[in-house]
């Protein structure tokens, strides 16, 4: 961790250059991503920012290697991803990337715990017991372990599911609107913890929302429009993104 | 409201496709069981309508006749031939005769002799033309070729004391499809004269006739009345006897036809209940959709409505391509029955209304009825439930209805019940049906009881998978048992189908085990000779012989005697604890000597006779002799009575000469079958059986049964597996967001498609091992309900063919996982997180 830390600032975990994804084709073609470059450094806590429609869901999913691209580059930790096979592309997520999504994070068959270890057990991997308990503490988590995710609370499933992305220590968590389905207090915890995460677990988090307030939590607001960057905001307030989306909705 | 339903049967093409095959397959079976039965009642009708063309009048006689009229003699011949309006009459007679076949050897055949006036004859000329003279022979088709004999060729019979009468093969028939061409005994055509000279002496059992211009059939029969006078005869005109004729058809094809329609049943059930599920699964899934219709404004009447709707459109088109579907199986079904009884019939198809119905009611009306309890449910959706994010069809499961095991213990009751009543009825078949019934109540409650049974035998068989594939494994197992309901109407319809194959490959193989045990008991001897044709014995210098040989170490002719409802054996004395044993019960079989006699004991416990008593026994010829009996004997497959070879000779039957001679080789010799053949060869009566040999041909025969059943209970077993297919691409629809989430979290294409094999393979297995289970039990019940004192059937279960029905099971499973597997791998990540 140690490592990890001291490269804060510094190493960049995530990358894409000139990404163009297109929907559709001939006149109904739409560039969901015309033309994108940006890096997001390890260690930091990033929010991608956008009104609907901006590319900022896409920008997310072409990011993690969940959806190909048409065009451009996007490296994670160093490794090309737009080259890479489907099973090479499972096994990199797998390894190295963790996800939050908004709803429908969990198998509904698999206890919390289970689901805490399934992206391990897939890799075939034993999980850090050390890290886990750590995990499942500062997250609260202890005696929900044996239930079901129809047991928990929205807050707790979003909770289980940040301690899945985390206990493969990934290269990078992608959030995508987090908070989305919760209330306010909820969304504060989740959206606490992946800050702590950041902060003092040396985790680097990239998260789409169209939150100002969860923005705010973040190091640096990327703002999107049309499929494009369209400014970028370190060390946001729910007010400076506020006004820097009005400004783009203007 | 109509619009909407047509919209939404257009959006769901495919997964109501998909839901129709199961449909169609079982109106199908439904279908070509009803043409099947029809085909062969028709066919039996135009045969028997064979047999009556163009008669007039027909005299045969009478079966209640007090009178000793054997025949009809050549007086009331002429008698019928000179009464008035009988433009023309001819005997009909058949009887057994020996046919030499190519290679030297008997075999039996039915001689018939043909009419003189062409129109009177029951066959179609299909080569060459009819005999003329007495020396010329026409033979059936089958026959012809069986027996390897070309027009133009001798053709040899052997008469009453195996005299060859040769015969110059002119022409080849065809007979129809009739209990006797499907016996697959061979028939040869003679005239008058050329059947005469096989017996002189015999009289005809039927006379038929043909009318005189300007005489009606009543006419002429009334007149044939007159001329012979009705003591012992029945007069009967063409019309009668054409519809005397077709009331025999119905009792005779009406078995087959039942038993076929049993297995259409089963197919119905099974059916029905991949129906049931299918509608289940759709509604469950539309929850969301038809809250939205409830919100908008839809009355639960309507939404019920769209749902019955739905389920009459599907009904309907599935009803019309299983109708066709059916005439398919039938004429299959066909193909099957002509190869196993090696003729060559007519493919017939005939389509009445009652098929046409019964197609519409099982597609349509079971369709129908199995969507109204799902339709209910969907009535009962919340306008609410429109804007629950996530619809999830997996609820309401667990609850244990009060019902449900009330109703499970009614039925277990019922079960137990009917086969302790069962197992105790002396008279087996009524033992075998209530038993049986017993057995169905207790599948019932196995069906009622389901939902409870997937939990725990979901953990047992996933354990396995688990350990060996890891976490696909692990995922498949818990997705298998989320929905115990679901699992479990699944699983029902292939339970159902291997319970009935285990049930009946169980209680076949436990049969031919017995029956085997028995051939073994009955011919000890390495070889066994006997004669091709029943009633001709073999003559007696043949022993001789084959104890002159010097492969052979001992043997041993014996000789039988029919008399009133037994027939005795004369076995040579020292041939006894030896060629022959038979176990003895009490007495001793050193007493066995002249005109003493060994009783089986079922013969002695009919007769009321223990050792010390003595038997009157009355053969068919000769007169009455007095024996003594010494011992009471056990075997199956033991005739009724043991004696000496010299005390049978008492009897005439046994001075014509051996019933069979059993052969005992020297040891170490290997050619024995050779050696014992050139002594046979020469005599066209005699052939070879070893134990391992008849064996093996009556298993054939039971395995050819048996393959049938296999076949017919195969289209309930893929209506079953279409089940299985429908509930998992249903399933992967409902999962989509599920398999996007394990793919984003790195479960790859090829995990996700093991994860869903698995569970097809689970779901199988469960049905699977069930299915096994109780057909094994109730295997054992049926089995243990059909044994009595006397003979004993052990519970033989051919796990060789069970662990074909388990790996058949497992291919079908993964072959039924192929499509939804496919379909959910191909689903992008996104677009599968994107889904509502």
């Amino acid at each position: 961790m140690s490592a990890l830390v001291s490269d804060v600032g510094t190493r960049t975990a995530v990358a894409a250059e000139n990404l163009v994804k297109v929907y559709g084709k001939g006149d109904t073609a739409v560039r969901a991503l015309d033309g994108v470059g940006v890096a997001f450094t390890a260690g930091r806590f990033t929010a991608i920012m956008g009104p609907s429609g901006s590319g900022k869901s896409t920008l997310m999913h072409c990011l993690a290697g969940l959806d190909n691209v048409d065009g451009g580059s996007v490296q994670i930790g160093g490794t090309e991803i737009t080259s890479l096979a489907d099973k090479e592309l499972t096994r990199l997520r797998r390894d190295r990337v963790g996800f939050v999504f908004q709803a429908f994070n969990l198998l509904p068959t698999l206890t919390a715990e289970a689901n805490i270890l399934l992206g391990l057990e897939l890799a075939g991997r034993k999980p850090d017991r050390e890290w886990f308990d750590t995990i499942v503490d500062v997250l609260g988590l202890r005696d929900r372990l044996k239930h079901k995710p129809s047991e928990l609370s929205g807050g707790q499933q979003q909770r289980v599911a940040c301690a899945r992305a985390l206990v493969a220590r990934p290269d990078v968590v992608f959030a995508d609107e987090p908070t989305g389905n919760l209330d306010s207090r909820s969304g504060a915890e989740v959206l606490d913890f992946l800050r702590m995460s950041v902060r003092k677990l040396g985790q680097t988090v990239i998260m789409v929302t169209h939150d100002p307030v969860a923005a705010s939590y973040a190091d640096r607001v990327v703002l999107m429009a049309d499929g494009r960057l369209a400014g970028e905001i370190d060390n946001p307030t729910a007010d400076s993104v506020l006004s820097a989306l009005k400004h783009l909705g203007a | 409201m109509l619009r909407t339903i047509i919209a939404g049967l257009k959006a769901r093409t495919a997964r109501l496709v998909l839901s129709s095959v199961a449909i169609a397959l079982g109106v199908a079976f439904v279908t070509g069981t009803l043409v099947l039965g029809d085909g062969m009642n028709e066919s039996l009708r135009d045969e028997l309508a064979k047999g009556a063309r163009n008669v007039d009048v027909s005299v045969t006689v009478s079966e209640e006749s007090s009178t000793d009229v054997q025949g009809i003699s050549p007086e009331t011949l002429a008698k019928i031939r000179q009464a008035p309006g009988v433009a023309g009459a001819d005997p009909r007679d058949a009887q057994q005769v020996p046919l030499v076949a190519a290679n030297g050897k008997a075999k039996p055949a039915m001689a018939v002799s043909l009419a003189s006036d062409e129109k009177l004859r029951e066959f179609d000329l299909t080569d060459g033309r009819y005999p003329t003279a007495a020396d010329e022979i026409a033979v059936d088709k089958r026959t012809a070729a069986t027996a390897k004999l070309t027009i133009g060729q001798p053709v040899v019979l052997l008469g009453k004391e195996d005299q060859r009468h040769t015969y110059t093969l002119v022409g080849t028939y065809q007979q129809g499809t009739n209990s006797m061409s499907l016996s697959g005994s061979d028939h040869v055509g003679l005239t008058q004269e050329g059947f005469q000279a096989l017996e002189p002496e015999r009289p005809p059992y039927q006379v038929v006739g043909t009318a005189a211009a300007g005489f009606t059939q009543q006419q002429v029969a009334d007149n044939v009345r007159k001329a012979i006078g009705d003591n012992g005869f029945v007069v009967q005109t063409g019309a009668e006897l054409t519809q005397a004729a077709l009331a025999r058809v119905e009792s005779q094809s009406g078995e087959f036809t039942t038993l076929l329609l049993a297995f259409a049943l089963i197919a119905l059930v099974v059916a029905a209940m991949v129906i049931y599920n299918t509608f289940t699964i759709l509604v469950a899934q539309r929850t969301r959709e038809l809250a939205l219709m409830r919100c908008v404004g839809a009355s639960r009447g309507q939404v019920f409505r769209s749902v019955l709707v739905e389920a009459l459109v599907m009904g309907l088109t599935a009803s019309v391509i299983g109708l066709f579907g059916g005439l398919g199986v039938s004429a299959l079904l066909q193909k099957v029955v002509f190869a196993i009884g090696d003729s060559e019939g007519v493919v017939r198809l005939p389509m009445t209304v009652t098929t046409v119905l019964a197609a519409f009611a099982v597609g349509t009306l079971v369709t129908v009825l199995a969507a109204v309890l799902p339709a209910r449910k969907a009535t009962r959706v919340a306008p609410v439930a429109a804007l629950r994010s996530q619809p999830d069809s997996g609820e309401e499961v667990a609850r244990t209805g009060v019902l449900r095991v009330l109703t499970a213990v009614l039925f277990g009751a019922i079960g137990v019940g009917a086969i302790v009543f069962g197992m105790g009825i002396d008279n087996e078949e009524a033992a075998m049906v209530v038993s049986g019934a017993g057995t169905m109540a207790l599948l019932a409650m196995v069906l009622v009881l389901g939902p409870l049974l997937v939990g725990p035998v979901n953990r047992v068989l996933g354990a396995l998978p688990r350990a060996l594939l890891g976490v696909p494994a692990k995922l498949a197992s818990a997705n298998a048992g989320r929905n115990p309901k679901r699992t479990a109407a699944t699983t029902a319809a292939l339970m159902i189908g291997v319970t009935i194959v285990a049930l009946v490959t169980v209680v076949a193989n436990s049969a031919k085990e017995t029956v085997n045990a028995e051939i073994d008991q009955r011919m000890p001897a390495d070889y066994t000779v006997s004669s091709a044709v029943y009633d001709r014995p073999l003559p007696e210098e043949l022993a001789a012989q084959l104890a002159a040989a010097p492969e052979v170490a001992k043997v041993a002719p014996t000789t039988v005697v029919y008399g009133d409802r037994a027939y005795l054996t004369g076995v040579p004395r020292d041939a006894i604890g030896d060629l022959i044993r038979p176990t003895v019960t009490s007495g001793s079989l050193a007493d066995l000597g002249d005109g003493a006699i060994a009783v089986n004991a079922d013969y002695a416990k009919r007769s009321n006779l223990s050792v010390g008593s003595t038997v009157d026994f009355t053969p068919v010829e000769g007169t009455t002799q007095k024996l003594k009996v010494v011992a009471v004997i056990e075997g199956q497959g033991m005739s009724d009575g043991l004696m000496t070879l010299e005390t049978s000779k008492r009897f005439p039957q046994a001075l014509e000469g051996y019933e069979s001679i059993l052969v005992k080789l020297k040891d170490g010799v290997t050619n024995g079958r050779a050696a014992v053949e050139k002594v046979t060869d020469p005599s066209p009566l005699a052939v070879l059986d070893s134990a391992a040999e008849t064996k093996e041909q009556l298993n054939q025969q039971l395995n050819q049964v048996l393959g049938f059943i296999w076949a017919l209970i195969g289209l309930a077993v893929v209506i079953a597996l279409f089940g299985i297919a429908n509930t998992l691409t249903l399933s992967v629809l409902e999962r989509t967001r599920e398999s996007a989430l394990l793919r984003a979290l790195g479960l790859t294409r090829g995990q996700l498609r093991l994860m869903l094999v698995v569970e097809s393979v689970l779901m199988a297995l469960m049905g699977a091992a069930i299915g096994l289970t109780l057909g094994i039990g109730f295997g054992w019940v049926i089995i243990e309900a059909l044994s009595t004192d006397t003979m004993a059937v052990p519970l033989a279960v051919p796990f060789g063919q069970i662990g074909v029905m388990l790996a058949g099971a497992v291919v079908a499973a993964v072959v039924a996982a192929a499509l939804p597997a496919r379909r959910a791998a191909r689903t992008s990540v996104v677009a599968g997180m994107a889904e509502a």
